[in-house]
Parts: C-alpha cells; structure tokens; sequence
C-alpha cells in the first residue's frame, strides 16, 4: 500500500513539475524557469547527499563519461515540455511524451544499446505500443 | 499542434536516454549522489542554453514569485517517491502506476486550468484517450517476462 502511494504521487509530482515550470516560464522565461527549478533542486539534493553520503568513492570516475552528461538533456526536456504545455495542453503533452520515451527505451531494450541487457520483442508490447497511439487519435478527434 | 505534439515527442527520447544513462550512473553509486549530479548538470546546460539563446536578458527575471524558488524541490519529491516505490513494488509494478499517474494528474490539471496555465475543457472523448493509453502502458509494461526500466 506504501509503495503504491509513493508511486502515484511520484506521478503526481512528474505532471506537477512540468505543469509548474511551464506557469513560471510565462513570467520569467523558459530558461530562465529551467535554470532556476533546477539550481535550486540542485542544492537541496546536494544538501541529502552530504547528509546521507550515498556515494561510493571514485562512482563517477567508473562510469563513462557519456552518462555523466545524461543530466543535461533536461535543459531541452523542459524546453520542449514547457513549450508543448502551452501550445496543446498538459493531457496531450504528458501522452505523446510518455508513447516516445516507451517506444526508445523498447528499441533501446530490444537492441541492446548502451550496454543494457538485450531483451526479446514480444506482442503484448506492440499491442500496448497500438493502444496508447489510439488513445491519443481518440483523446484529440 | 502538430509543432506541439513533435515537441513532447522529443522531450519524451530525451527523457528515456537520461533514464538509461542516470540508471548507468546509479550502477556505481547511490541514488542522491547521482541525482546531484543529474541536477547539476541540468542546471548548468540550462544556464548554458539561455546565455547562448538570450544573452544578458538572461537575468532579467521580470515578475519573479518567492515561490519559483522552491518548485525545483519537487524534483527531489520526485526521486524520494520513485526511489522507495521502487524498492517496495519494484520497478515493472512501480513504474506502470507512476505512468498512470502521471497522466491522470495531466488531465485533472487540464480540466482545472491550475496554476494560470490555459483551460483545457474536459471532455468525454479526453477520459476514454485516457483511459485507452493506461491500458496500453498496462499490457506494455505488464504483459510478458520484461525487466522494467521507464
């Protein structure tokens, strides 16, 4: 029940996050919002991490440094997030937003990119993959 | 729209290649450790971004609320919530109801037309999208033996 509760408002929070940053970029601008929500996120989880000291020694130095960049992509999600929100509305962002980042991690899975174990392509995925793009064409005509 | 849509679309690969490298990052490290660095660097490239992109208008923040301040916490809210809905259901279980969630909470918002954003009114046809897409994100991520990532 805990861990059912934590995922929706996980959710909730996701949604929240975009629907605000796309409110506070009408006054300040996009980037400026982008720069702001994240400095200040940026801080606050500085803050845990040195309280909580979750990291290994030299973790990052493991890690190629492609995947230490995997952050800066948020500049452009919330770019193209916020710029979506306002032109077509929250509900029809969230869907088209969520069918793309399925589909690339599917094809990632399925192709084994970036090192990731390799998995098999089965129908009920492409049955959900159908669904969700008719739910789209429905939830716009 | 169709400018719109092409943008959520890409948001959307974005956010699934950040996932799979922040989860690489994570391999080696803890989850706040590697948060930081997600937000740093998101930070820094927006920052980056807005200089190439606006110069010095970049800090002229006109009509700035207290309270802009603070949205960037609920990012953190963010990773606290799936990082121990995670660990409780797992990821398959815990990542079909953030989904389903999250686009629930979309079209609430919609309908409310919260926070000053333009009204979206609710309609019959937007429920039953809805509805439709949960389905799909159901049999996705619950249909056959896949380990699960978002």
């Amino acid at each position: 029940m805990r861990g059912i509760l934590f995922a929706f408002l996980g959710g909730a929070c996701i949604t929240l996050q975009g629907v605000a940053n796309a409110r506070i970029s009408q006054d300040i601008g996009t980037w400026q919002a982008a720069t702001i929500t994240q400095l200040t996120g940026f801080i606050m989880a500085l803050a845990i991490a040195l309280m909580v000291r979750d990291g290994k020694k030299h973790g990052f130095r493991k890690s190629k440094p492609l995947y230490l960049t995997g952050g800066a992509f948020a500049a452009f999600v919330i770019f193209s997030e916020v710029t979506a929100i306002q032109n077509i509305g929250v509900t029809l962002t969230i869907s088209a937003l969520l069918i793309a980042q399925l589909c690339l991690t599917f094809v990632i899975d399925v192709r084994g990119w970036f090192g990731v174990a390799k998995q098999k392509m089965k129908l009920p995925q492409f049955i959900g993959i159908g669904m969700m793009i008719l739910g789209v064409v429905v939830l716009k005509f | 729209m169709l400018a719109g849509i092409l943008l959520a679309l890409i948001a959307g690969a974005l956010v699934s290649l950040q996932n799979i490298f922040n989860a690489k990052v994570n391999e080696h490290t803890g989850s706040w450790t590697t948060t930081t660095l997600v937000l740093g660097m998101g930070f820094a490239a927006s920052l980056l971004m807005g200089l190439i992109m606006e110069g010095k208008n970049m800090f002229t923040l006109q009509h700035m609320q207290p309270w802009y301040w603070l949205s960037g916490m609920i990012g953190v809210g963010v990773v606290i919530c799936l990082v121990q809905a995670t660990r409780i259901l797992g990821a398959t279980y815990a990542i079909s109801i953030v989904l389903t969630s999250q686009l629930g909470f979309a079209l609430l918002w919609d309908s409310l037309g919260w926070l000053g954003l333009a009204k979206v009114p609710f309609s019959f046809n937007q429920l039953i999208g809805v509805l439709i897409i949960v389905g799909g994100i159901l049999v996705f991520k619950l249909g056959g033996a896949r380990e699960s990532r978002a």
